[in-house]
């Protein structure tokens, strides 16, 4: 059963693992998380924090890691015991709430997709066991689409992505989420060996395309910073799965490199808004005036650009080469549909950034000890642009291959 | 086998229709035992599978319902679960589950297994228990049932890997215990009634 998969996907995807959780082990040391000591949980001690980052980082390494869905699914269930904990880390009500809601629909998602492995080996072995197959892999995506956050399996996504420290915000929006689409990627790729790729993809097209209009639509009505962050997620998510549900080696390469390029800018997005709420005491984004005069506004300003598909950086090229492969697939509604959601999520960040950066209030410079995770935070945005030369990279030709793999098995 | 069928349909019934939890973790753990009676002849097989199947059997059995029982035990609110729905409703949605159960074999991609429809029963209760009651103790007596099903399902559909259901089984018991148990610890400062109605400030 411990057989580990060592291709290229399997590295990019460890790759962007390793990369972020470094920098968040890193921006951690500069951040308190805890509050009020009347609030504190039973686990709410920094040992505790650090021992459960460090369990989540090799889980997801394990996800990614996998030879087999079994211990892909082990690895993906593993990622809830540490982020149920690092969700309610602060003690707060709030955030044992996020953390209650996560443990209990991640836990009935990650059933289901137990169930549709359980399925799919049935299926294997029996070539003539289609509708099996159809079933294990729809299972499957629903599963692992419940931790990707996907709608309308996405209601604990925005209550933990905002209530977490911002380092693990970071890493569930940059990478758990990445590593369950990763999920989905392998299991698309299954499907096509099986004949059932059809199926899967609609169901993509569907889930995608839902998705992408109800965070966009959302994201309009957010008074907080995180919470805004973690409907963009879910937007993002459903731009992946949109891509994925278009097909062929296009829609699967946007989907890789879109992946890659939200991480790390979300990372970024995270990360800054930790400073700023280190700084200022608060997530809410009429509270965040003046964030251009300092450093972690800036970079804050920078990440959602970013996330808003603008050039310089990686994602303004995925978004286009997602559209450019829902042309080619000739799915003119869903397109039509996603595009009307990409411009209300837009729309929401031009207004955060907009309100975050403008005004005239004083804003005094970081305290030393925010010092690392400005750092870091910085490292997270230059990476993100970075990114966006990857098609034009060895590493472009490598993920064309890659995507091509996963289309044509 | 007949009598099997009668043990699981009373205590999947007995789950959604009783509001006391104390007796509500007996009959998950009627259900549970059945369950894994059932599952038994496809899990003895190699060594790491009979590991894995004892440590999912003390969990399941053994820890979580102490866990539990012990838990409302020293907490009087929470020895009711407070179901969302009136008696005369669970026990219609009782009868709606075991239509809905009988009918999954005749899916077209589950017609080979008959006996399919005893998991989709297990199932639809782990959810109707999540959904209907509002302790949040009942939530996590409606999660272990569910991972009863879906191991009831694994080794209806797959029997032949006994070790991916028994690694299955033993980790969402060993989530919803410990990870549940603590979650519900940590709620007692500020909820003692443990409503699910108090998780309401997030919405939007």
């Amino acid at each position: 059963m411990m057989h580990w998969r060592i291709d290229a996907l399997s590295l990019l995807f460890a790759g962007i693992v390793c990369s972020i959780a470094l920098l968040a082990t890193c921006y951690s040391a500069g951040i308190r998380f805890v509050k009020a000591a009347g609030e504190r949980a039973p686990w709410s001690h920094r040992p505790v924090y650090y021992a459960l980052l460090a369990f989540f980082w090799a889980a997801m390494l394990l996800v990614v890691l996998a030879d087999n869905f079994v211990l892909l699914w082990f690895g993906i269930s593993a990622t809830t015991l540490a982020t149920a904990f690092l969700v309610g880390y602060s003690g707060e009500p709030a955030a044992l709430e996020a953390a209650w809601k996560y443990l209990v629909l991640c836990s009935v998602g990650i059933a289901l997709a137990l169930l549709g492995i359980l399925m799919l080996a049935r299926a294997t072995a029996d070539p003539s066991a289609l509708p099996l197959a159809r079933l294990a892999t729809s299972l499957m995506v629903l599963g692992f689409g419940t931790k990707a956050g996907l709608v309308p399996m996405h209601a604990w996504l925005p209550d933990a992505h905002s209530k977490a420290p911002a380092p693990i915000s970071a890493l569930l929006s940059g990478v758990l989420v990445s590593c369950s689409l990763y999920a989905i990627v392998r299991t698309l790729n299954a499907s096509a060996v099986l004949g059932t790729a059809g199926s899967v993809q609609t169901l993509l097209l569907v889930l995608g395309v839902a998705s992408v209009v109800v965070a966009g639509g959302l994201m309009l009505t957010q008074r907080d910073l995180k919470r805004l962050l973690a409907y963009s997620t879910v937007e993002h998510a459903g731009i992946v799965a949109l891509a994925l549900g278009f097909g062929g080696p296009l829609g699967t390469f946007a989907a890789l490199f879109h992946l890659v390029a939200h991480a790390f800018a979300k990372s970024t997005a995270f990360f800054a808004v930790g400073v700023l709420q280190a700084q200022r005491g608060t997530t809410e984004i009429g509270a965040l005036h003046g964030g251009c005069r300092v450093w972690p506004g800036r970079l804050l300003l920078g990440a959602l650009v970013a996330l808003g598909g603008m050039p310089p950086f990686g994602l303004f090229v995925s978004e286009l080469l997602v559209i450019a492969a829902g042309v080619a697939a000739k799915q003119w509604t869903a397109l039509g549909f996603a595009l009307v959601g990409m411009l209300l999520g837009f729309a929401a960040l031009a207004r955060a950034s907009i309100e975050t950066q403008g005004g005239r209030m004083r804003v005094a410079a970081p305290a030393w000890h925010l010092r690392v995770p400005i750092g870091m935070t910085a490292v997270a945005l230059f990476c993100a642009f970075g990114v966006a030369l990857i098609p034009w990279t060895p590493a472009g030709a490598l993920l064309h291959a890659v995507a091509a793999k996963v289309a044509k098995p | 086998v007949s009598t099997v069928l009668w043990l699981v349909f009373v205590a999947g019934a007995w789950l959604v229709v009783d509001a006391r939890t104390s007796r509500v973790v007996v009959a998950y753990v009627v259900l549970a035992g059945t369950v894994t009676a059932l599952t038994v002849p496809s899990s003895l097989m190699p060594s790491p599978t009979v590991a894995l199947f004892f440590v999912s059997l003390a969990l399941k059995l053994i820890v979580a319902p102490v866990g539990l029982l012990a838990f409302a035990g020293n907490n009087p609110a929470a020895r009711n679960l407070r179901p969302a729905l009136i008696l005369p409703i669970r026990l219609v949605a009782v009868l709606g589950i075991g239509a809905i159960a009988r009918g999954v074999p005749h899916l077209e991609s589950l017609s080979a297994f008959p006996q399919v429809a005893v998991a989709a029963y297990v199932i639809l209760c782990g959810l109707a228990v999540l959904t209907i009651d509002r302790n949040l103790l009942g939530q996590l007596v409606g999660l272990l049932v569910l991972s009863s099903g879906i191991e009831l399902a694994g080794a209806i559909v797959a029997p032949g890997l006994p070790a991916t259901i028994e690694l299955g089984a033993a980790f969402d018991a060993l989530v919803v215990t410990f990870i549940g148990l603590a979650l519900v610890r940590a709620f007692l400062a500020h909820n003692p009634l443990l409503d699910v109605e108090s998780l309401r400030s997030l919405r939007g």
